[in-house]
């Protein structure tokens, strides 16, 4: 599903923040991906959805190459991936079911499909009451909720996760976890999560690679 | 009321321009009709020294001909034939040149009736040419000023109305960055991304047409907002009003979209 060999991931010439990273993620795998604060998680991430070019190495996502990848084919890339970000990323003029369509739309679906998914994953989430509701109105747990909504929305092989939980409460989290859990084991989704909380009796099998100096261990 | 203050910025500096055009293709019709109207009474006079036929000159210096008509010089003859032998007039018949009144289709400006005249004089065949360059109409000259007043207003308004409309686009973009990255992110296109940017755009630019059409079409039917009453006599418009519109509609959507294009090219070039 993800291979990685041998990658460099830097935002200026001078330092790497990711060095001779090597390691592979299989499909239906669930990971999480810890470290300090700036050890290069985000950037990790990033790249994995090409809104941060590799320097040098090979980084295959679902048999794509994603070194050097722009145009047509980072856009293919990105229609595949399911994302999810700390600070949600909703669009707050759209109502949180046309939030939920998004990802529907770009695939071309018709409305009345997209219409129709949002709604099952409103229900999915709980918050159909709120379909009409502006990300303004909700609260950050509901908001997350709505973006996890989003990413499973055209049914993504895989799930990106960047610190999905960073800005809930415990009860908030955990909602979460269990949506990604449900993902992963119900739908059979790859879900990859930068943390640097793993949550306790998760109650499902998971990898945990780590950054560490900008190199990338397998911790378990 | 954003999107009326989003609506208008846009609007305007597209409107001024239309407007400006619509004046322009207004006073050009003016000038054309008048032209017309002048070259009705006008003619050119050449002397030949064999005859010439209308199909011999069909354009003169890229002008066409509407008319040749041949001058009898049985006139001349008679005025002074009582002075002259039965043998003296025949000679004189027979020596005599042709002279032929030259009508044009269309009031020649002072250049183009010199070329006129330099390409008849380059015909061995013709002797003379009078082009009557006094007659040259004064109002006719004015109007050719105004028309190229309106034309040079027309161009230094667009060329301010697409730096005006492109810094707009440019404050759309950085008012829906946001909402566009967050659509790149799930694979959207740049048009996708953008297309909230492109409807304003449209819709501004469909409101300009309507509005310039509406001016169009009352400026024709009432020539007092742009000609004084004293000028009715002499100038008239009349447009093909289908036309026109399909000018203006070509110029407000080439515009629009050779502006929005450029402006998403930019935008792509700097973030892929």
């Amino acid at each position: 599903m993800i291979e990685a060999k041998n990658i460099y991931l830097s935002y200026d010439d001078n330092k790497y923040v990711i060095k001779k990273g090597n390691f592979s993620i299989k499909p239906k795998e669930f990971i999480f991906i810890g470290g300090n604060s700036g050890s290069g998680k985000s950037t990790l991430l990033k790249s994995f959805y090409g809104d941060i070019p590799l320097k040098h190495g090979s980084l295959k996502i679902d048999n794509q190459e994603v070194f050097g990848i722009r145009g047509k084919k980072l856009r293919v890339l990105r229609k595949d991936i399911g994302i999810i970000f700390q600070d949600y990323k909703l669009i707050n003029e759209y109502t949180i079911e046309e939030n939920i369509m998004i990802p529907l739309k770009i695939n071309g679906y018709s409305d009345e499909i997209s219409k129709d998914q949002a709604n099952k994953l409103l229900a999915h989430v709980r918050l159909s009451h709120r379909a009409g509701y502006y990300p303004n109105e909700l609260s950050g747990g509901e908001q997350q909720r709505v973006a996890v909504a989003r990413a499973l929305a055209h049914n993504p092989k895989i799930i990106i996760a960047d610190e999905p939980t960073g800005n809930l409460d415990d009860f908030s989290a955990e909602v979460v976890w269990n949506l990604l859990k449900g993902a992963n084991e119900q739908l059979g989704i790859t879900i990859v999560v930068v943390t640097h909380r793993v949550p306790k009796n998760l109650g499902i099998k998971f990898r945990q690679l780590s950054i560490e100096d900008g190199i990338i261990y397998e911790v378990s | 009321m954003k999107f009326l203050k989003n609506l208008f910025a846009f609007l305007i500096p597209l409107l001024s321009m239309l407007i400006t055009f619509s004046i322009f293709l207004l006073i050009d019709n003016v000038v054309d009709n008048y032209k017309s109207k002048i070259s009705r009474d006008y003619s050119i006079i050449i002397v030949t020294t064999t005859p010439v036929e209308k199909d011999s000159i069909k354009e003169l210096a890229g002008i066409k001909v509407e008319k040749i008509q041949n001058l009898p010089n049985d006139k001349i003859i008679s005025s002074i034939q009582s002075n002259l032998s039965e043998t003296s007039v025949e000679l004189l018949k027979q020596k005599l040149p042709n002279f032929y009144q030259i009508y044009l289709e269309i009031f020649p400006t002072t250049s183009e009736l010199d070329d006129i005249k330099q390409t008849l004089l380059q015909n061995k065949n013709v002797r003379k040419v009078e082009v009557f360059y006094k007659n040259h109409n004064q109002i006719y000259l004015l109007l050719l000023l105004l028309n190229s007043v309106s034309f040079i207003l027309f161009f230094i308004i667009t060329i301010f109305a697409i730096i005006i409309i492109a810094k707009q686009i440019k404050l759309w973009f950085h008012e829906h960055s946001v909402k566009i990255s967050i659509l790149r992110l799930h694979g959207a296109s740049i048009l996708y991304s953008a297309s909230s940017i492109l409807n304003y755009a449209l819709l501004s630019s469909l409101l300009s047409f309507l509005i310039s059409a509406a001016f169009l079409y009352y400026v024709s039917n009432n020539m007092i907002v742009l000609f004084p009453i004293e000028l009715h006599e002499i100038v008239d418009i009349d447009i093909n009003l289908f036309t026109e519109l399909v000018k203006i509609f070509s110029l407000s959507f080439s515009i629009s979209t050779f502006t929005i294009f450029g402006v998403l090219l930019k935008y792509k070039i700097t973030n892929d």
